[in-house]
């Protein structure tokens, strides 16, 4: 990267200008290298070692499915799975009708005696 | 195709029209300066034998519009309506360029401001209420509040998944550095150039926050003159190719890929755990501020927002963060930044040397991208092999340029979707923008 310099000089552009560039890049890439890093490796490692502690306390050994990492693929198709398991659940009905009696209370208010004008005869 | 040409084609005759009124030197200000001056004196002092009634009418139409216009102000509004159009029409970015090109015509209505009469109007002129509001561009607030909100509806889950491909974001960070080798090559000065450079970032609140600090028409320079104040020109350059990347970016990638490369799948994302979610934005504030602390404020605010989304005890936080507050600093920052490209100061060769740098940072952000993700694979075999369109993904317009490579990776293959991989290097390329911007901050300011 620093073997960029003299051409940069070259174009006639200031050396505090290319030092910039050059330093400004690098830094750039060593901070993404660095989450990089620390999410890729330091992380999982972390995590590892939390599982087997865990499995040590329990005494027992670490399984592989326990190590081995779902891809978002799997979790989506067991997910999918059980949506679908639980909505087919309602085909299952028990076969017995109940009729409920709806029953209303007579009503002045909604009496049809009281909606007519009582004409003379 | 028919919507390149026609986008080009509107920006081809605007530009040219600019380029045919467009204010040629300082002295050509001094020189209209002087006439101003000359001016005045008529308008303030009617003459004697004149009706008051005349006199009354006379200075109505010296305040109007139609008397104040100047063919800078009209190309302005045409500029404006320009992005509203794209806004509604082609659905380029419509919550930036709707408030951008309203307040593109409102900061170019013409009004009254011979020999600096003041009538606390304008963007520029104390007192007015979008001065009041611009106080947010000019000191370089509203960008880390955009972070915030940013922060609190970035889901990083892609990024955790797959990490490697972060290192995209930083490859396609090229264009910043190189633009502001080119803007140094134009003759502007370092902390200009720099302001300008980061357009190539693709991230507009960035932007806004670099040139506010460092071509803000304050800061000295070490000759003694003071630095332009480039805010307005980028801010509207980098937000305009921002909401042109369906347009910009899609021909470089066909340009630099193989129809082959294109096909390329990538293994699918692992599920991230909660954990992994709360600890990446501690680490990653911790991290990349102590490296370069000059992007706090960006930075800061967007692993804040994160953490305020994924500690899941802060739920009324997070969406106050991502929607209500967002909105309303969006609407402000659009408006006042469409605002500050009032004609007299906005149209100058500077301006339009910034348009093209920008447009050219672009198109090398994209293609450094793309080909560092071409160079990566020859390391890489088998299922862990990168679609190069992936790399596009880096300059940071968030989300635009990850759904980009979505479509153009469907073109290639309808059953093929990258718009998860391709995230990765999109949301990393915003920290990569916010770092360099730290770093050049630190070098210039």
């Amino acid at each position: 990267m620093l073997s960029f310099l003299p051409f940069i000089m070259l174009a006639g552009i200031d050396r505090q200008a290319g030092v910039i560039v050059v330093i400004g890049y690098l830094i750039v890439f060593l901070v993404l290298v660095l989450l990089y890093l620390v999410f890729r490796y330091v992380l999982p490692l972390f995590f590892k070692i939390k599982l087997y502690r865990r499995a040590a306390k329990e005494g027992r050994a670490l399984d592989d499915s326990e190590l081995n990492v779902m891809t978002g693929e799997v979790n989506a198709a067991i997910a999918t799975a059980i949506y679908l398991y639980f909505s087919e659940l309602h085909d299952e009905e028990s076969n017995i009708i109940t009729i409920r009696k709806v029953s209303r209370s007579y009503s002045p208010w909604n009496s049809k005696i009281y909606n007519m004008r009582n004409l003379q005869r | 195709m028919r919507r390149f040409i026609t986008v080009v084609g509107i920006i081809s005759i605007l530009s040219l029209t600019w380029m045919a009124f467009i204010k040629p030197s300082a002295d050509q200000q001094v020189t209209d300066t002087l006439r101003v001056e000359q001016k005045s004196p008529v308008i303030d002092s009617p003459g004697e034998d004149e009706a008051p009634e005349f006199s009354g009418i006379k200075k109505f139409w010296e305040y109007t519009g139609f008397r104040n216009a100047t063919i800078g102000h009209l190309g302005m509004i045409a500029i404006g309506l320009l992005f509203i159009f794209l806004a509604i029409k082609y659905d380029y970015e419509p919550l930036l360029l709707i408030p951008i090109g309203t307040g593109i015509l409102i900061g170019n209505i013409p009004f009254f401001q011979d020999g600096g009469f003041n009538l606390q109007l304008g963007i520029y002129q104390s007192g007015s209420v979008l001065n009041y509001l611009y106080f947010g561009v000019l000191k370089g607030v509203y960008p880390p509040l955009i972070f915030l909100g940013l922060g609190a509806m970035t889901d990083f889950s892609s990024l955790l998944s797959n990490p490697r491909l972060m290192i995209l974001g930083a490859a396609a960070q090229i264009g910043i550095f190189l633009t502001f080798l080119g803007a140094l090559l134009l003759g502007f000065a370092p902390p200009e150039a720099g302001a300008i450079g980061i357009i190539g970032g693709a991230d507009g609140p960035t932007a806004i926050f670099l040139s506010s600090r460092l071509a803000n028409g304050i800061n000295l320079l070490p000759d003694g003159t003071t630095v332009a104040n480039l805010i307005g020109p980028i801010a509207i350059a980098a937000y305009s190719y921002m909401a042109l990347v369906p347009v910009i970016q899609p021909p470089v990638m066909r340009l630099l890929t193989t129809p082959k490369e294109r096909r390329i799948r990538m293994k699918p994302p692992r599920s991230v755990s909660r954990l992994e979610k709360i600890l990446f934005p501690i680490i990653g504030l911790l991290l990349t501020s102590f490296i370069s602390p000059s992007s706090l404020p960006l930075l800061g605010m967007l692993f804040f927002g994160n953490l305020l989304k994924e500690s899941g005890v802060t739920k009324r936080l997070a969406e106050t963060a991502r929607t209500s507050m967002v909105d309303i600093v969006t609407i402000l920052l659009g408006l006042t930044v469409g605002a500050s490209t009032q004609a007299d100061i906005f149209l100058t060769r500077e301006s339009l040397l910034i348009f093209v740098l920008g447009a050219i940072s672009f198109v090398i952000a994209t293609a450094g991208g793309l080909i560092f993700a071409k160079g990566m694979n020859l390391f890489l075999k088998g299922d862990n092999r990168i679609n190069p369109l992936v790399g596009a993904a880096g300059v940071s317009a968030v989300p635009d340029s990850a759904r980009v490579v979505q479509i153009e990776g469907l073109k290639a293959d309808p059953t093929n979707h990258l718009l998860m991989h391709a995230m990765t290097p999109n949301v990393s390329g915003v920290i990569g923008s916010a770092v360099a911007a730290g770093i050049l901050l630190s070098f210039l300011g």
